[in-house]
């Protein structure tokens, strides 16, 4: 071991990758479109609520009107002495966005409720209408009893009850939680670092092949010894990410912070939930869970923060970089053996099969666990060396035993180990050779050589 | 004394045997010729040298001492297929190159300029390698080479790829380095730059060394032991092939005694091509 050599490896890897114009574009980029993102979502949010929507009504009823309040979302105006196709035919005459057709009291003590609008209106609209109706009809049918203070009676019977959830935490003390933040944590972690250990894994393997293409490798190796040029290598690269990782976090809370003070408070009491989600071009599942953190109203805005704060976020930042570290060095050392036994990339997609399906499985099985942390699966994924420094990080907003933690950390060190271990012996033969295309079963005999 | 000594060793990678029982010494100061055809097993030997490879049986001395891996930042390594990294700038390639060698970065700077105004390139060191023709990149490579001071330079065709005027810079520069007081050993498949440059040499064919000597003894050993003689009298020039004899000069006594003028008396020594050629051959 000859620590003198190694650091001048582990320099140049780290320098010429950080000096790269890519490295650059990529670590100020990702975070400034993630937070232009964030605010260009927000901006629009919040114009969307200051246009309001003027409607049109046309109440035969004659008891709807009364409960049309209107606010800065939507202003009602009353034409019921209007003929409802007419107002509907020139809509854009009256600065009506859309008309709101109200029937006469039926033999259900109901009305018939059509809304027609030149353009499509957003589910806030939409729910205002009908909840303002039903306070309308309800009230009506009270009222139709007869009873004296019934109506009084009812205002006093009818309950809103929110639900705070909290967990307990080790020590017995309870903890108010939102289960939408962690999954959402859970999901950005899960795939945070499988980007992360792909990207950087395949990063090892480039360069390797690299090496190994332009022949400097037999060069290096006369002076350094293989393996130590291979750990040179992986931890080279590995400095390169966590510094991409650290850089991304500093500007994110310096964007985020500006941004935040930009747009000032107004942000946190004006953004409609609701309308946050409307306008989220999201899948089902997304779109569900988006729901769960965001659709509340502000107290619950409060169960959110609460939440963030609650988790210890310097707590997931040290399991991030630990199972970052672990899984990175199995996986790029593994990446590291299939550059070895290659001339060029195109050749290395057969060979890096057994290492991208289980990075695959992982990913597959943290994208899972966002949705039942505890299941079987999720828990055995994250014990399992191959798939755990992914589905763990998936795991851990949750809430791990600490066992468990301990228990996987100690299984992938000592498989990262070992592929470690195997790696160096199938790099050290590998990088000498050249001419015809490797196979398994040469690896595995690379393997056996002494 | 030897610099490197080379003690029975063999080399096998799986079935394949690659070198067999090989002893072999290499000379301190002097220019060593490793011979041999292509597969013969040079490479693998020189790699055993260089502890890029372990030998499965046998043992390498450094100096009369077993070798370790710290000898090997006293040892320059060419190897027959070049190679840089294509994307790195001239002078990092180089200082990346000496440090890895063990040098600290400002004496790796300071030799390096030293090397670099001596060819002549001092403007290369911003470029990048990709932008060097491939005589260029040679020179930068024979550079990254020697420029630690090595007490061993290992050479594997050190002239292919140079025109004749860088090679007979590198030429010069290999002597230089030999009177400095390095020991070279260079593989080279070209018998005349053995026969110029080298003092001893080694041939090894089929992983077995088949001979190892001083290339003066070498060519006389497989001459015919004849003299060649060529003098002019009235008559006209004329050459004459004799036997070599052993203690005395008496055809050429006999020729002065004749009142013919002597033009040249010399030793038909075989071409190092000829040896060659004869030894794979197995005749």
């Amino acid at each position: 071991m000859n620590l003198h050599t190694i650091g001048v490896v582990i320099k140049r890897e780290y320098s010429t990758r950080v000096k790269k114009k890519g490295f650059l574009v990529t670590t100020l980029l990702v975070p400034i479109i993630m937070v232009v993102c964030l605010a260009a979502l927000i901006f629009m949010v919040t114009n969307v609520k200051e246009k309001t929507k003027v409607i049109g009504v046309v109440d035969e009823s004659g008891i709807v009107m009364e409960y049309l309040t209107s606010s800065d979302i939507i202003r009602y105006e009353d034409f019921s002495n209007q003929n409802a196709d007419s107002l509907k035919a020139n809509m854009s005459m009256f600065g009506l966005d859309g008309v709101l057709c109200l029937g006469p009291i039926d033999e259900n003590r109901s009305v018939s409720a059509n809304f027609t609008s030149a353009k499509p209106v957003g589910m806030t609209v939409t729910e205002n209408m009908s909840r303002r109706i039903d306070d309308a009809i309800e009230n009506y049918r009270i009222r139709s009893y007869n009873i004296e203070g019934l109506e009084t009676i009812i205002n006093d019977i009818k309950s809103n009850v929110r639900l705070n959830t909290y967990t307990l935490d080790g020590s017995g003390k309870e903890k108010i939680s939102e289960s939408g933040v962690n999954s959402m944590l859970s999901m950005v972690l899960g795939i945070i670092i499988f980007l992360f250990i792909t990207m950087f894994g395949s990063m090892v393997m480039s360069a390797v092949i690299e090496e190994k293409t332009s022949r400097v490798v037999e060069v290096l190796i006369s002076s350094v010894k293989a393996t130590e040029l291979m750990f040179g290598k992986i931890i080279g690269v590995a400095l390169v990410a966590l510094t991409q990782f650290l850089l991304w976090i500093v500007l994110s809370v310096v964007l985020i912070g500006g941004v935040m003070s930009f747009m000032g408070p107004k942000l946190l009491s004006t953004v409609d939930a609701q309308a946050i989600v409307a306008t989220m071009p999201a899948d089902a599942s997304q779109l569900d869970m988006m729901t769960q953190v965001l659709s509340q109203s502000d107290s619950e805005l409060g169960a959110v923060v609460g939440t963030l704060s609650g988790l210890n976020i310097a707590s997931i930042l040290i399991y991030f970089v630990v199972f970052f570290a672990l899984g990175y060095l199995l996986y790029a050392s593994l990446f590291a053996a299939i550059g070895s036994a290659v001339e060029n990339e195109g050749d290395s997609n057969q060979l890096q099969l057994p290492v991208t399906v289980p990075l695959m499985i992982a990913y597959f099985i943290a994208l899972y666990a966002f949705n039942a942390p505890d299941s079987s699966v999720a828990v055995w994924g994250s014990l399992i060396p191959f798939t755990s420094p992914i589905v763990m990080l998936a795991r851990i907003p949750f809430g791990v035993p600490l066992w468990q933690i301990a228990l996987s950390i100690v299984l992938l060190l000592l498989t990262a180990a070992g592929c470690a271990w195997v790696s160096a012996k199938i790099y050290k033969v590998g990088v000498l050779m050249y001419g015809k295309k490797t196979t398994f079963k040469d690896l595995w005999k690379w393997l056996k050589q002494k | 004394m030897s610099v490197i000594e080379i003690k029975n060793v063999s080399k096998s990678f799986g079935e394949k045997v690659a070198l067999d029982n090989v002893s072999l010494e290499i000379p301190e100061g002097r220019i060593f010729g490793l011979l041999g055809p292509n597969g013969a097993g040079k490479t693998t030997l020189i790699r055993i040298i260089n502890r890029i490879t372990i030998p499965s049986a046998g043992q390498v001395f450094f100096q009369g001492r077993p070798i370790t891996q710290r000898d090997v930042e006293k040892i320059g390594y060419m190897p027959e297929e070049r190679g840089l990294y294509r994307k790195m700038k001239v002078g990092e390639q180089a200082m990346y190159l000496a440090q890895l060698k063990g040098m600290s970065a400002a004496k790796a700077q300071a030799e390096l300029k030293d090397w670099f105004v001596r060819f002549g390139i001092q403007d290369w060191w911003n470029k990048k390698v990709e932008e060097l023709s491939k005589g260029m990149a040679q020179k930068l490579q024979f550079i990254t080479t020697v420029v630690h001071k090595p007490k061993l330079l290992i050479l594997d065709e050190p002239f292919s790829g140079f025109d004749p005027v860088n090679a007979d810079l590198i030429r010069k520069e290999i002597l230089r380095l030999k009177d400095e007081g390095a020991s070279i050993i260079l593989s080279t498949h070209n018998m005349e730059s053995v026969e110029e440059l080298c003092d001893s040499i080694a041939l090894i064919n089929k992983s077995h060394l088949v001979i190892t000597g001083e290339v003066n003894q070498i060519r006389r050993d497989y001459g015919n032991n004849n003299v060649e003689l060529v003098y002019a009298d009235a008559e006209g020039i004329h050459t004459e092939v004799l036997p070599y004899e052993e203690n005395g000069t008496t055809a050429l006594e006999a020729c002065i005694a004749r009142g013919a003028r002597v033009i040249s008396y010399r030793e038909l020594m075989p071409r190092m091509n000829d040896i060659f050629i004869k030894l794979v051959k197995g005749e």
